[in-house]
């Protein structure tokens, strides 16, 4: 799987953040990407989707995506080309949905410490590591399982049913 | 080494030999449970068909659909998704249930819960199936993985054991103990853990407390809930199992990642304070808070002795002038079973506003609040725009909290009204 390398976009420092904040409750229900993106922050940073580039990546506190996630918030931020999250843990559920959308999710202990914004960061997935290359630090990352981990390098759940199925057919 | 009821049941569907947590398994499902939904269910026939050329279910026992939200239909793009869900129900062979109440609550009713089942839905509040010591998880849209292969990839979880202990006060329910829960242990305390429960106040509880609880496993981080069966959940079930299998138990040497005892005797009505599911304070802290909507129903609470409790708090009493009061039992069996007792002509005559079993309430689809206006409620969620506007707040409190709020505009204690 290729390595993640981009630059923090944005740190939620809140613990058990719950993600419909990103866009805003009221816009949950908007399917288009696009508009989505466009949403993405906006209450926060009106500019930010103008400031992310592709690749970069959001960090996250303790339980991020707690309470009723939905999807719309994370297809605006891959619109935008996110590539990732990073975060202290993640909430199960939250977790679940994300991989299965083939969007790298990365459990970092200590990452919430280790980062300031526009920092340029990387995932080695190879050596189970987590780099900040701005201050020069690294932390180990917790690995992935192997069905998170198939899931991921197929590109997500249809992806990852049709890998099963070829192995299926020639095991 | 022993085996926890979670590990049992994974080992029960998986091949191979026995599990323990960590392990990553392919399980079977036992069943593969859903509502319809749009961006769910219609999409995963879609994917089935368009991506994996599958036209027909190989065992179509397995799959239960349910048709729970969005009833009565309010729009023809309502009543067309429902639609779908009945033809590809009828093409598959696969029963689809509507207008029996809450699916999570018809599911156990129809005995899809049967003691040591694995059951996937895609929605976490199936976690309350482990009140007859099934393990049943809810997925998201991994679900389709159970829709198109036999076994789904499946990490078996640790378990957190809670040992509860004590006898609950008068207007005191299920609810508060859970999340007193929450409060004990904080929102992500048994994060991606199976939740099992057990000791004395479990033991002396009803069912439907039972229910109430493992329903809201997952706000306290946890993947699902269970308890071991006993007498009163397997004499339950036994007429309704749907498949032959033996109930499983969790060993006297199981292993846990975590242990705790709660003692609840002292435990009073607790209010949820919006937007977290996890802020739970003493209803005491809050009282007096003006309110202008109360919900009492839902897949968490909602059944007979929810109802039952709200009808003694009323009794002698109207709801306030202009207090907007919805009551939707959990399932059409419940309202039937409170009907007969005359629970629901008791309710009535005090003033509730009562409806046939449906989703609707919980989700803001009805029964809606304006900007600025506060509910109580025994829905499952408080966060922001859940039941309207997102300038409205949730309080969640139990059932009996609900009509004491309905009598007195405020969030009001209802031990008072429960003396004598």
């Amino acid at each position: 799987m290729q390595n993640l390398k981009g630059r923090v976009a944005w740190i939620f420092e809140q613990e058990d953040f719950d993600v419909d904040q990103i866009v805003g409750v009221k816009n949950i229900k908007i399917k288009d990407p696009a508009e989505l993106g466009r949403l993405a922050m906006h209450a926060e940073e009106p500019d930010f989707a103008d400031k992310v580039k592709p690749g970069d990546l959001l960090v996250g506190n303790h339980n991020f995506g707690y309470g009723h996630p939905h999807y719309p918030p994370m297809i605006g931020m891959r619109h935008l080309g996110l590539a990732g999250v990073l975060a202290e843990s993640f909430s199960p559920g939250y977790w679940r949905g994300e991989i299965a959308m083939g969007f790298p999710q990365v459990a970092v202990p200590g990452i919430i410490k280790a980062v300031s914004r526009w920092d340029e960061i990387e995932i080695d997935w190879g050596t189970a590591t987590f780099h900040n290359h701005t201050k020069g630090t690294t932390l180990p990352i917790e690995p992935l399982s192997d069905g998170d981990r198939l899931m991921l390098e197929a590109g997500g759940l249809v992806g990852y049913l049709h890998a099963r199925d070829n192995e299926e057919a020639t095991g | 080494m022993g085996f926890t009821i979670a590990e049992k049941i994974l080992t029960r569907v998986s091949e191979g030999g026995s599990v323990h947590a960590g392990d990553e398994v392919l399980a079977k499902p036992d069943f593969v449970i859903a509502y319809d939904f749009p961006g769910y269910t219609d999409v995963i026939f879609k994917q089935m068909e368009e991506d994996f050329g599958i036209t027909k279910v190989a065992e179509p026992d397995r799959f239960a659909l349910f048709i729970d939200h969005m009833v009565p239909a309010a729009t023809t793009a309502e009543e067309d998704l429902h639609q779908l869900t009945r033809d590809w129900g009828a093409k598959n062979k696969v029963p689809v249930y509507e207008r029996k109440g809450i699916g999570h609550q018809v599911a156990a009713e129809l005995g899809y819960a049967t003691p040591g089942a694995f059951v996937v839905h895609f929605d976490g509040h199936i976690s309350q199936l482990g009140t007859f010591g099934t393990l049943a998880i809810g997925v998201r849209r991994h679900l389709l993985e159970a829709f198109v292969k036999e076994r789904i990839k499946f990490k078996v979880p640790e378990t957190t054991r809670i040992d509860l202990t004590g006898t609950l006060q008068k207007g005191v329910t299920a609810r508060d103990v859970f999340h007193h829960i929450v409060r004990v242990l904080g929102p992500r305390g048994c994060r991606g853990h199976v939740l099992e429960l057990g000791g004395d106040t479990i033991d002396n509880m009803s069912l439907e407390g039972r229910q109430s609880i493992t329903c809201l496993a997952m706000f306290t981080g946890a993947i699902t809930a269970i308890i071991n069966p006993d007498a009163r959940a397997l004499d339950y079930m036994k007429p309704r199992a749907r498949i032959d299998i033996e109930p499983l138990f969790s060993d006297a040497d199981a292993t846990y990642t975590q242990r705790h005892k709660i003692d609840v005797s002292a435990l009073e009505p607790i209010v949820v304070v919006p937007p977290s599911p996890a802020d739970t304070r003493d209803l005491s802290e809050v009282a007096g808070i003006e309110v202008q909507v109360g919900y009492l129903g839902s897949c968490a609470s909602g059944r007979v002795e929810d109802l039952a409790l709200a009808a003694d708090v009323l009794e002698g009493h109207k709801v306030k002038d202009g207090f907007r009061l919805n009551v939707i039992p959990t399932s059409q069996e419940i309202m039937e079973i409170a009907a007969e007792r005359g629970i629901i002509t008791r309710l009535i005559n005090a003033g509730a506003f009562i409806s046939s079993s449906s989703c609707d309430y919980c989700f803001g689809r009805m029964g809606v609040m304006r900007a600025g206006e506060r509910a109580v409620s025994t829905g499952t969620l408080n966060v922001r725009g859940r039941m309207g506007s997102p300038d409205s707040e949730i309080y969640i409190v139990n059932a009996a909290a609900v009509a004491a709020a309905a009598i007195e505009g405020r969030i009001a204690d209802p031990r008072p009204y429960l003396k004598g």
